[in-house]
């Protein structure tokens, strides 16, 4: 089979009209959308501080409770068992007062919840 | 035409959301018919062809007066269409199980045109989407590789490469099914 061949086939194409409606109804959606608020956009500038606030607590968090726990191992000459790392876990995390960390991001994680529902309920 | 355009967003721009209904009257032939070379349906062809028009009219704002507005608008819908069509497609053949059509009454073993046509377009919907995706839009743009280019938003060089591809696809295929030589029939 030629180029040409092809080229004639595929060009050959049958045109369509489109119905008598389709102006109307286009023109239909494109009222409705002209009436219709924009939607409020996700306040970025306000969570700001709050989603900052959560990744440096987390962070944190991170960092103190690696510390505390290579101290520990680096403290111990034996090998760590699994009961003794859950100990060492949970008294490094009460020393950093890991439960009010805790609260606060899940406090800050709920709000940031809330903050987005009500602007989606308002869209 | 461009400036009619141009006037004519200018006027929605500002607040008259009826003048859009100009824009609409003058592009839904090829709005349209782009859409239909694409889904070979009639009713979805208008569905996806309104879809575009909605788009068209809440992006408005982004269309920049360095390209045509034709440009803009055939990318806008084009862009719509190639993503309708992978979320629902159309229901294909692959290009192996196209069956040839029983009528052969041509004397040489081909098919009649009407056949030949239908086997062809076929064809062309069994083509992967990349290169069913640039033919389509080529032969819509009266075999213009720049524009095609500029409705799928890529290199010429791509396109090209694209429709070379493609093309050899199709001949491989079509050679099969539609016997050498292809002889034209004159009505």
């Amino acid at each position: 089979m030629r180029q040409d061949d092809l080229d004639r086939m595929l060009s050959k194409e049958q045109q369509i009209i489109p119905s008598s409606g389709f102006v109307n109804s286009v023109m239909d959606s494109v009222r409705r959308e002209a009436v219709t608020p924009a939607p409020i956009p996700f306040p970025w500038k306000r969570a700001l501080p709050g989603l900052a606030s959560v990744v440096l607590s987390l962070a944190l968090l991170l960092i103190a409770g690696g510390a505390l726990f290579t101290r520990g191992i680096a403290g111990q000459s034996q090998p760590l068992a699994l009961p003794f790392a859950q100990d060492r876990i949970l008294e490094a995390a009460r020393s950093i007062r890991a439960g009010w960390i805790v609260l606060a991001l899940l406090l800050s994680f709920a709000s940031a919840k809330l903050s987005i529902r009500f602007t989606t309920l308002r869209d | 035409m461009s400036t009619d355009d141009q006037a004519t967003v200018e006027k929605v721009l500002a607040g008259d959301a009826s003048a859009f209904e100009d824009i609409v009257r003058r592009w839904q032939r090829p709005i349209v018919n782009l859409a239909y070379r694409f889904c070979r349906d009639r009713g979805r062809a208008e569905e996806m062809a309104q879809e575009a028009f909605l788009r068209a009219y809440r992006s408005l704002a982004q269309w920049r007066r360095k390209a045509a507005f034709s440009t803009w608008l055939f990318a806008l819908a084009t862009n719509l269409y190639c993503s309708e069509l992978r979320r629902i497609p159309i229901r294909t053949v692959g290009l192996d199980e196209i069956v040839e059509p029983k009528d052969s009454r041509a004397i040489d073993g081909g098919l009649e045109e009407e056949d030949q046509d239908r086997v062809v377009r076929r064809a062309v919907f069994a083509l992967p989407a990349k290169y069913r995706e640039a033919l389509i839009l080529f032969y819509f743009h009266e075999m213009d590789i720049a524009s095609t280019a500029r409705s799928l938003a890529l290199p010429e060089g791509t396109v090209k490469a694209r429709l070379s591809r493609g093309r050899a696809i199709l001949r491989g295929k079509l050679s099969k099914q539609l016997g050498q030589p292809l002889v034209r029939r004159e009505a």
